[in-house]
């Protein structure tokens, strides 16, 4: 348990920004480590500690004899070189230059003893931050305190120690700061749109008085970087504000519209891929037959109409020539999801379906599908049990980013129908623009986005091995 | 014969008719007729009256009738092949009935028939076939303007230009046929190409695709090895679906550019209040709208906007986004991670709501459409970019360019990025398609362009108000929208497998 947070601690200790969090999150016992640290390292500690060692070495060196060597070898050297260059050097300038070449190859000696020295060199080392903190884990007494003091701090240890936890932590530390940035974004062209919501609410006929009012009310007098700080801490506290038109409160009305948004999604989808997996597993299965030709074009045609032609047409042949269906959504009756999610469902099945096609492909003319086919097993077994688990991963992916695109609403869609859905409320609230609901409509669909992405990858690793260990070794 | 000699010889038989092409296309045009002739006889009955219309009926009669003479060439072509190993001559000439087919529109059969008349089939022969074709069936929309009361002033010069190239074409045809044999062209044919790169001002892709695969291989005739482009372009053509997406594009660029000398913008957007709401007719094939505006003229129009704001709103953030990706990929480490986390936060927005949100906030008008659009697109194509340049900057060509001294920008703009090109282009031809699609969406809420232009998003808009009395407003442009985004598909899945046969 110990060395499982030592160790996680270390190597968050490497990346700047997990620094910055442990120590906060940590900050009493980070701050006894430092004072111990400072005590430890203080300059005059690591001075004193090499010229030990220093002395230590040059003693040694005097009594086993390697003085000497040196002191031989090197006058041997410099009065070859005299003769061999014939210069005439007296022999007292001969000296001097022995001594001085003496000097400096025992210096090497010195330092490279000390380098090959690992004991002196741990020492050293654990002068740095980290050992220091490692050095005081072994004290009973400290622990007992840091771990009541700082418990934020060793859950993060213990997240950061899981595969899986350190994973999702970044993901979610990387969607707050997608959420932060959308938020910026957003808000930065709606403030610098030349439109005027005072105007458009209040209508032309306001007067100046009026329109003071109304931005001091909702705060639009004050500079751009206020505004946006606002903006910040509102979205921090979960607090969205009201909406300028009918002033109700913007996070009520999402979650009201959220359920009906919700039902259409999951009901398309359970349409789309009733439909979409099957075909694409016979299209795959009978590659270059009919039937692959046929759907494909089909499923290429699905993703080649336009969401709210569709919709009409439907509601053409349906609802006016026909009578079967009502045209426009009402809660309380199921009849009435029915066009809208086939509509919505087209799009999702045609991508469903030729993803499901080519990655069944991939994978049926695999080397192992061959072998389990020539153990005997019959061709819908090889199918359904052999090839079909390993293509379902990117069917996977493609079903959870569209899962996640639709139930940021399907603005279009939702139109057509009518639906008081969370795509046609932001479209509704615009034109005027109304900042508030924009900006949360669009902080909520690119939050949904992201955790329908977050879901995704962490299905992905349950599901196939490879990515798990990559993970695990990350 | 047992049953095993049986399947053995229909497995020879299949893959010897597999190797003729024009069996292939007329077995598709046969297909297609009939899927066709289905459609109208389906739409002829109505279900609530229990009538069947008359007209609707005859054409698909006519349809059916086209349909049993293509399955008669086709059956006789079958015994051809199985029998003498080839199309005999007598089969061959039947070609000239399905060219004449295409007067009733059938374009499938048209280019059956222009396969079924030539034996050798090279690139050339197939490109000045769909070219003429082009023409041809530019000629044939624009001609339907003498029905209306009047025309425009330059109506009659651009259809005497439409049709001499139509002549001129069909002399290409001609002459190409001569003087291209296999991979040895005659260097006279020179000329022959700088003029249909000219009439390539029409906006017939093909012609310029022509005159530029004449020029360079009379200049290359010497090489052996082949050109890569030209090679890319023989396996598009090899695909009946890709060729026909590339047929629809350039038909619909060329006519987009024609229609400035042969359609008259008044007919599209003046006011005619005593036209107001008419059903079909030969005078407004597609009808008028609530103000009494040809259709049929304003769907011909919206071609142009449509095109053009799929293909900026494709080609700026292919500029800006693959610039980002290949400095990311390319210098790695902290630049990628700043300008990755940067686009991630765009990526998290949907497309069109955050179009929605700029053309809201900046007012409707075709520019801030495009601008809205393509910042949507940036972070796909830098990934994109990225990923491939990635690849590339590891492989043994960029270290030895980087070993004799290049500087990074030479190493980004002439080694890395041709190299990742592929992938580009056929992201790009899939997604101007999107980019069609969400344009009429966004007009079609009110959000993309301005009103009175003709664009198909906002025809349909006038068209959903008057969904119950006057469904075909609603109906055409839809198809019009469906016709180009599945054309782009189309061609970008064919693309995709004449740019890396692997994939396939």
């Amino acid at each position: 348990m110990r060395s499982m947070i030592l160790d996680a601690a270390k190597k968050m200790y490497r990346r700047p920004l997990y620094r910055l969090l442990m120590i906060l999150l940590g900050l009493p016992t980070f701050v006894v480590t430092f004072v111990v640290y400072l005590m430890h390292n203080s300059g005059i500690n690591k001075k004193k500690r090499m010229e030990d060692a220093r002395q230590k070495i040059l003693a040694g060196m005097k009594t086993d004899g390697t003085l000497k060597r040196i002191q031989a070898e090197t006058e041997d050297y410099q009065k070859n070189k005299r003769s061999f260059f014939a210069s005439k050097i007296s022999d007292a300038e001969l000296m001097k230059q022995v001594d001085k070449e003496v000097e400096k190859e025992t210096q090497a000696y010195v330092t490279k003893k000390i380098q090959d020295n690992h004991e002196l060199q741990e020492l050293l080392k654990r002068t740095s931050f980290i050992n220091v903190f490692e050095a005081l884990m072994g004290n009973p007494i400290f622990v007992v305190f840091s771990v009541l003091t700082s418990i934020p701090f060793y859950l993060l240890t213990l997240i950061y120690a899981n595969a899986y936890g350190k994973y999702i932590l970044e993901r979610l530390f990387m969607m707050i700061f997608v959420v932060f940035g959308v938020v910026f974004l957003v808000f930065t062209i709606l403030h610098m749109s030349p439109m005027d919501p005072a105007v458009n609410i209040l209508g032309q006929t306001a007067t100046q008085d009026q329109i003071v009012e109304f931005n001091r009310i909702y705060g639009l007098d004050k500079p751009y970087l206020v505004q946006l700080l606002q903006v910040f801490k509102n979205i921090l506290t979960f607090d969205l504000g009201n909406s300028y038109q009918g002033n109700e409160v913007v996070f009520d009305a999402i979650m009201r519209r959220f359920p009906i948004t919700l039902e259409l999604t999951i009901a398309s989808l359970i349409v789309s891929v009733a439909i979409a997996i099957p075909a694409g597993i016979i299209s795959a299965v009978k590659q270059y037959s009919s039937f692959d030709y046929i759907f494909m074009l089909i499923a290429l045609l699905g993703l080649s109409i336009p969401n709210f032609w569709l919709g009409l047409i439907l509601i053409l042949n349906w609802s006016i020539n026909m009578e079967w269906l009502p045209a426009t959504y009402s809660p309380d009756n199921w009849k009435t999801l029915i066009m809208p999610a086939i509509v919505l469902g087209t799009a999702l099945a045609a991508s469903v379906a030729r993803m499901t096609r080519s990655s069944m492909l991939e994978v049926i003319n695999a080397d192992y599908i061959v072998t389990a086919r020539a153990k005997g097993l019959s061709k819908t077994k090889v199918i359904m049990r052999h090839a079909l688990g390993n293509a379902m991963i990117p069917i996977v992916t493609v079903i959870g980013l569209q899962f996640g695109g639709m139930l940021g609403g399907s603005a279009v869609t939702e139109k057509v129908f009518n639906v008081n859905g969370i795509g046609s409320y932001i479209v509704d609230k615009q034109f005027v623009p109304d900042i508030p609901v924009v900006l949360a409509g669009v902080v909520y669909v690119a939050i949904i986005i992201s955790i329908a992405n977050l879901l995704v990858d962490i299905l992905y690793a349950f599901l196939d091995p490879r990515i798990k260990s990559k993970i695990k070794s990350s | 014969m047992d049953k095993r000699e049986k399947e053995y010889v229909k497995r020879e038989q299949n893959r010897k008719l597999k190797k003729v092409q024009e069996y292939k296309a007329t077995g598709f045009a046969l297909g297609a007729t009939l899927i066709i002739a289905a459609i109208l006889l389906f739409n002829s009955y109505s279900i609530k009256t229990g009538e069947f219309k008359s007209l609707t009926l005859t054409l698909a009669g006519g349809y059916f009738a086209t349909a049993v003479l293509q399955f008669l060439i086709w059956t006789k072509m079958k015994n051809d092949i199985i029998k003498r190993d080839g199309v005999t001559t007598l089969t061959r000439l039947c070609g000239f009935l399905m060219i004449a087919l295409l007067l009733s529109g059938n374009i499938f059969a048209a280019i059956a028939g222009f396969l079924t008349i030539k034996k050798e089939k090279n690139l050339e022969y197939q490109l000045s076939v769909y070219m003429l074709l082009t023409t041809l069936c530019v000629l044939l929309v624009s001609l339907i303007n003498l029905f209306k009361p009047y025309v425009s002033n330059t109506f009659f010069f651009g259809m005497g230009l439409l049709a001499a190239i139509a002549v001129l074409d069909i002399l290409a045809m001609i002459l190409i046929g001569k003087g291209v044999k296999g991979k040895q062209v005659d260097p006279r044919l020179k000329w022959l190409g700088v003029l249909l790169i000219l009439t390539a001002a029409t906006g017939n892709i093909f012609a310029l695709v022509l005159g530029l695969v004449l020029i360079v291989k009379i200049r290359h005739k010497d090489d052996l090895a082949t050109i890569e482009w030209i090679e890319v372009i023989r396996r598009i053509f090899r695909d009946n679906m890709a060729s026909l997406g590339f047929f629809v594009v350039t038909f619909l660029l060329a006519i987009s550019i024609c229609s400035y000398l042969t359609f008259d913008y008044y007919v599209a957007t003046e006011n005619d209040y005593s036209a107001i709401l008419l059903n079909p007719s030969l005078v407004y094939p597609f009808g008028t709208d609530n103000y009494g505006r040809c259709v049929f003229t304003r769907i011909v129009f919206g071609a142009r906007i449509s095109l053009v704001v799929g293909i900026l709103s494709t080609m700026v953030p292919i500029i800006i986004g693959g610039i980002l990706g290949a400095v990311a990929g390319f210098y790695g480490n902290r630049m990628d991670n700043s300008i990755m986390r940067v686009l991630d936060i765009l990526y998290a927005v949907p497309g069109i709501l955050l179009a929605i949100a700029i053309v809201a906030a900046f007012g409707t008008s075709t520019f801030n459409l495009i601008m809205a659009l393509s910042l949507g697109n940036v972070p796909v194509y830098a990934r994109t970019v990225r990923a491939t340049v990635l690849g590339l900057s590891n492989s043994e060509f960029v270290e030895a360019a980087r070993a004799c001294g290049a500087k990074d920008h030479v190493i980004i703009l002439k080694h890395i990025l041709p190299n990742s090109m592929a992938p580009i282009i056929v992201r790009a031809t899939l997604s101007i398609g999107g980019a069609v699609l969400s344009t009429s969406s966004l007009s079609y809420l009110g959000l993309g362009v301005e009103p009175h232009i003709p664009e198909w998003g906002n025809i349909l808009k006038i068209g959903s108000k008057y969904l119950e009395t006057n469904s075909y407003l609603a109906i055409y442009p839809g198809l019009a929208i469906i016709v180009l985004v599945l054309a782009f598909n189309y061609l970008g899945d064919g693309l995709r497998d004449a740019l890396d046969p692997k994939l396939k």
